[in-house]
């Protein structure tokens, strides 16, 4: 009996190592401890075992039970093993690059139009839209534009055909000209006459002039525009308002500066000049980077609002040239040449 | 336009201030200084004109001479060495003696030249700092005499200011103008040219003998006030060396008294003036009056114009003789011969002088300052500053008749200002007496100070010149106190913001979530230019006739754009010439689409996916196809509330549209609000444009009116807990016939054989087959159906039912066969 348990033994050593997966496995268990296997076998004929031997030979049989239950157990782990190592193939050169696409790219004056943005809505801007194609009455007329203003002209602004018919650009008189937009002022109006003040808005968007494109010109290009409406809003509001969006874009200690200066629009009016550390290509103290000014009373009383009750003040940037000086662009047209050399840079 | 600083000099003493502080006021007070020039000779001692009297080779140096120079009697003849070869024995050159300082601190000394002693140098006009002429010795081919200090000689030195005017400051458009605002700056005083000519200097004489018999406006809407003076026996020469100094510092060049006064005038009052010879004009009398159509005039500039009847010239008996305001006709201008003038000083209409100036392509000193806008009650003061200068440097007498035509509408303006209206609209105070001071140096005399009953406010009734026509309501005079107390002293503050429900405009939230989703799905995101090619636009479709700017700028931007793939193409070419490998590019942006008659500004988002050409890669990934643009593009439509799910595709057949038929498709209606396509472009349209491989794309276009803010608050719905029942199906249909029709027909019977009981919680189509076992022209769409109940297990006995039921009704369908 003693060899038999033995050479069942080594019997299931030998087999068990060489099991590849779990179906073998099972079957092998159960040759040796199914209800019909060998040491099941050998159990049952414990019934004819002499009693004085009983207890010994009891010993043997638990104990030869007790290393194959552990052969099993050893068995299952290898084959657990070996269908993990089968599953992860060859161990990976973590080094390798990913074979995937690099990631996307926002354009660089997304990027800066959505910072600007950002810096406004802190201070409870909202972010106002209107359309490109715009009409005189939007562009200039209720800009104060006088209609024999040099802006005004078929040399500076594209028109449209007499004829030509937009469905969702609303006309205020019937016989003005639809036109592309010169500036995103149109949409302070479009704003203010669709609701009462209070407002405070940024509009960025696409303009248009009719300018022979080089490194400093392009046929379109973006601006940006603050229009805040109120009762007692003072010039001293707007220079806060320039000297936060500096900081907040610039840093702390970003300067502004105003210079009077004329636009139909606002009175008085002001161009600002910043002063920056660590503005790439910049080697002059104070460089122009906008226009603002009170919106003038004019303004008001043509969309409807009450000039002796609201005050307001606006500020506008050409989008295209803040890049240029945060990034140190030096040519406008690489903007819309999309070279992936150009926008991967600003990722 | 240029401003010289030592002719500011005559009117306000600003010589205690340097350039800098002076271009600095200029620019305070809202005027750009686009350049700070230098002009004319520096100072320098130890400098005479000096005569060379010999030229012999010096004995050690080929390219020296050693020259005997008359530097005049105090001084005596010098031996000079010199380098220069532009000279010879005779000429007069600026001599330099040991003493001197030169521009750069360059100091003369006695010296000794290859053993040659030099008691000095003659100089050119670069040493001497008056230009940048290096080539050799300045010669002064005037002749001055020889001992005459060369500061005698040469232009004084002088700084112009380069400014900007803005238009609303036509008044600034000159030497007194832009005086009287330093002067208000520096707080001096502004000294105006002693006016000596009065109507009664006129020499009054025979009718017969006037030079000017009469004027005759015709057009006095375009002519509002033309006066002219004629004056008698001038001897035409030079002007004084002092006018020419100046004109040539502002860059302009001296021709003879009578017409640099004219220039020196307009420079010093901002008011044009013209001289004609007596002589030329025909009938001894002036016209003001459109030309005639295609009459022809040779203006001074030497070209010969051709003008309509909406222009207005000035004539004679004859002819035009001069296109008004704008510049004199050539055969009436001052001669050397001139002896008689007739001064015209007037004012034209800014639209008509800027309409017939751009017309004509011809602008001068004049047509700007007309077209900006002149002053009429200052003209009289012009014209007799005019005649003034000229009876000083040409000599002879007023005569005659002083005509004057038109009138101009006595000014007279005054404006109410609260001081306290000042301080609210500025945000801090600026004292009364500032305001007062800051007024009144501006020539804005405060006529009146009351106190206002009711309100207990001061009020100030402030008097506005004649020529600030720019000043009408008190915010105006606002901008005038800001500017002279500085618009850098606007103290610094924190933002305040009271609240405001508003939110960001849903357009620009629908950009912006396009925008990240593409970015997020490894796009490159592009900006091209909205002005296309009428080709491009052509290429896609597009209401090309519609699209047309009336004045495009150049033929390759003359259309609006109706796509976004154009651009996109555009740059993936460019990215592709110059190797650099790209495969995902999208733009947000404008287009414009005609629907029901009309063209209709679209928000639009466009993408595309081309085959990364040229990538090489250690493991290769697979390309995208139609479905992965299909979610792509169903994506960014859920942003504008369009659930592409929902919508019918149509498959695109015409190979006109740019897509490749079969292979792309369109949605939506522009009508109903957005549009859409997206698929494969046209591999041979792609091919046609020089790019290599096949791109996908995806374009959708909505009406920003229909993009509304999502302010739908979500509610909860409870789920259930209980474990679904899982079947599967396969239906075999037409080839031809889309899934998503069966799928439909497929849920509506299950939704009907379910009932109330249960519910069909997804319906997904997870194989299309064709082939062995599917006839010809068929193919097998197999789904998949979860069915779930809330609050209890489903048994497999209703579901099975269900599903018996379901496939039966199914089965009915026409063209539906079940697959066993």
């Amino acid at each position: 009996m003693e060899q038999t348990l033995a050479a069942l033994l080594s019997k299931a050593h030998s087999e068990l190592s060489l099991l590849k997966s779990r179906v073998e496995f099972e079957a092998a268990k159960a040759r040796f401890v199914g209800p019909n296997g060998e040491l099941t076998a050998l159990m049952k004929q414990m019934g004819a075992v002499p009693k004085e031997q009983r207890p010994a030979m009891g010993r043997l049989i638990n104990e030869a039970k007790a290393r194959l239950q552990t052969e099993l157990e050893g068995a299952l782990a290898r084959i657990g093993e070996a269908e993990i190592t089968a599953q992860l193939g060859p161990a990976i050169d973590p080094t390798l690059p990913s074979p995937d696409r690099g990631p996307g790219t926002y354009h660089p004056l997304t990027q800066v139009r959505e910072e600007m943005c950002r810096i406004l809505r802190k201070v409870g801007f909202a972010v106002a839209d209107g359309p490109e194609v715009e009409t005189e009455y939007t562009c200039f007329d209720a800009l104060n534009t006088p209609a024999d203003h040099p802006a005004r002209d078929a040399q500076d602004t594209f028109y449209f055909p007499k004829q030509a018919r937009f469905g969702n650009v609303s006309k205020h008189t019937p016989g003005e000209r639809y036109l592309l937009r010169t500036h995103t002022s149109s949409v302070q109006i479009r704003t203010m006459l669709k609701g009462p003040p209070p407002i405070r808005i940024v509009s960025p968007g696409r303009v248009y002039r009719r300018d022979a494109t080089d490194a400093t010109h392009s046929a379109n290009f973006h601006q940006l525009e603050c229009l805040y409406v109120d009762r007692n809003v003072t010039v001293k509001d707007l220079k806060a308002l320039l000297d936060y969006i500096f900081a907040s874009l610039l840093g702390k200690d970003t300067k502004t500066r105003f210079r009077p200066h004329y636009f139909g629009y606002t009175e008085p009016s002001f161009e600002v000049d910043l002063s920056a550390r660590h503005l790439p290509k910049v080697n002059k103290e104070w460089i122009e980077i906008g226009g603002c000014g009170m919106v003038d009373p004019i303004v008001f009383d043509g969309v409807g609002y009450d000039s002796k009750v609201w005050t307001g003040y606006a500020f506008g940037m050409g989008l295209e040239r803040l890049a240029m000086l945060l990034f140190g662009i030096d040519d406008i047209r690489y903007f819309y040449q999309n070279d992936l050399r150009f926008l991967r840079q600003f990722a | 336009m240029k401003i010289s600083r030592s002719w500011l000099q005559s009117y306000v003493d600003l010589a205690s201030f340097p350039d800098d502080e002076i271009s600095r006021a200029i620019t305070f007070l809202g005027f750009e200084v686009e350049a700070v020039l230098h002009t004319g000779a520096p100072r320098l001692d130890s400098v005479f004109v000096g005569e060379v009297l010999t030229r012999e080779k010096h004995p050690n140096a080929d390219k020296l001479s050693v020259c005997s120079v008359d530097v005049g009697p105090q001084h005596g003849t010098k031996t000079i060495v010199c380098g220069a070869q532009n000279y010879k024995v005779g000429d007069r050159v600026p001599v330099a003696l040991p003493g001197a300082v030169l521009p750069g601190n360059f100091e003369i000394k006695q010296s000794k030249i290859r053993g040659q002693s030099s008691d000095g140098m003659m100089c050119s006009g670069r040493e001497l700092g008056v230009g940048e002429d290096h080539a050799g010795l300045l010669i002064l081919t005037d002749r001055p005499a020889v001992g005459l200090p060369i500061n005698e000689v040469l232009p004084s030195a002088d700084t112009v200011f380069d400014i900007e005017v803005t238009p609303n400051r036509p008044d600034c458009l000159s030497h007194l103008g832009i005086a009287r605002e330093l002067a208000a700056f520096f707080k001096r005083e502004l000294c105006y040219p002693e006016i000596r000519f009065t109507a009664n200097s006129v020499s009054a004489g025979p009718v017969e003998s006037e030079l000017l018999h009469s004027v005759r406006v015709e057009s006095q809407q375009d002519c509002p006030l033309y006066t002219a003076y004629s004056i008698a026996g001038v001897k035409i020469g030079p002007s004084p060396g002092w006018m020419q100094d100046r004109l040539r510092a502002i860059g302009l060049r001296p021709i003879n008294n009578v017409v640099d006064v004219g220039n020196y005038v307009l420079h010093e009052y901002g008011q044009p003036v013209h001289t004609f010879d007596a002589a030329n004009l025909r009938g001894r009398q002036i016209v003001v009056r459109p030309a005639g159509a295609g009459e022809a005039m040779t203006t001074l500039d030497g070209k010969e114009r051709s003008m309509d009847p909406s222009m207005l010239v000035i004539a004679d008996a004859e002819r035009s003789v001069a296109v008004a305001g704008i510049m004199g006709g050539m055969d009436s201008g001052i001669s050397d011969g001139t002896v008689d003038l007739v001064l015209e000083v007037a004012i034209f209409r800014r639209q008509s002088v800027r309409a017939t100036s751009r017309r004509l392509g011809l602008s001068s000193d004049a047509s700007y300052r007309y077209e900006r806008g002149v002053d009429p009650h200052s003209l009289q003061e012009a014209a007799h500053r005019t005649l003034d200068l000229i009876l000083d440097t040409a000599g002879g007498k007023v005569v005659g008749k002083l005509h004057r035509v038109g009138s101009d509408v006595p000014w007279q303006r005054e404006i109410l200002l609260h001081p306290e209206f000042v301080n609210e609209r500025l945000g801090f105070p600026v004292p009364f007496e500032e305001m007062k001071a800051s007024l009144e140096s501006l020539e804005l005399s405060i006529t009146r100070e009351e106190t206002v009953f009711e309100t207990n406010a001061v009020q100030w009734t402030v008097s506005i010149p004649s020529w600030r026509d720019d000043l009408d309501r008190p915010i105006d005079l606002v901008e005038e106190i800001l500017r002279l107390h500085g618009t850098d002293r606007i103290p610094s503050a924190v933002v305040t913001s009271p609240g405001l429900l508003a939110e960001d405009d849903p357009l620009v939230i629908f950009n912006r979530k396009a925008t990240e989703y593409l970015v997020g799905h490894d796009f490159h995101e592009c900006v091209n230019y909205t002005l296309r090619s009428r080709k491009e636009q052509e290429d896609a479709g597009g209401a090309v006739e519609d699209l047309a700017l009336s004045n495009p700028f150049v033929e390759d931007q003359s259309h609006l754009r109706a796509s976004l793939i154009g651009g996109l193409l555009e740059s993936l070419k460019l990215n592709q010439a110059r190797g650099v490998v790209v495969s995902r590019l999208a733009e947000i942006g404008r287009t414009f689409l005609k629907e029901g008659g009309q063209l209709w500004e679209c928000a639009t988002v466009g993408f595309l996916v081309a085959e990364p050409v040229g990538e090489r890669n250690w493991k290769s990934r697979e390309f995208d196809d139609f479905y992965s643009i299909k979610h792509h593009l169903a994506a960014v439509a859920s942003f504008a509330g369009i659930d592409l799910g929902r919508q019918p595709l149509t498959s695109v057949t015409s190979p006109e549209s740019g897509w490749q038929p079969g292979h792309a498709c369109v949605a939506g209606l522009l009508a109903h609000g957005w549009t859409a396509s997206f698929g494969l472009l046209g591999l041979s349209a792609v091919k046609s444009l020089g790019i290599e491989g096949k791109v996908y794309a995806g374009v959708l276009a909505v009406l920003p009116e229909k993009i509304s803010a999502d302010t739908k608050r979500r509610r909860y719905k409870p789920l259930s807990i209980h474990p679904p029942a899982l079947r599967d199906l396969a239906v075999v249909v037409d080839d031809s016939t889309a899934s998503d029709e069966v799928r439909k027909a497929l849920a509506k019977v299950a939704r009907e054989a379910v009932g109330n009981a249960f519910q069909l919680e997804s319906l997904q189509v997870f194989d299309v087959y064709k082939g062995q076992g599917v006839p010809e022209g068929k193919k097998s769409l197999a789904f998949s159906l979860v069915f779930r109940a809330d609050g209890r297990t489903l048994t497999d006995d209703e579901v099975n039912g269900a599903f018996q039921k379901l496939q039966d009704r199914l089965a009915a369908i026409p063209g539906y066969v079940l697959r066993k």
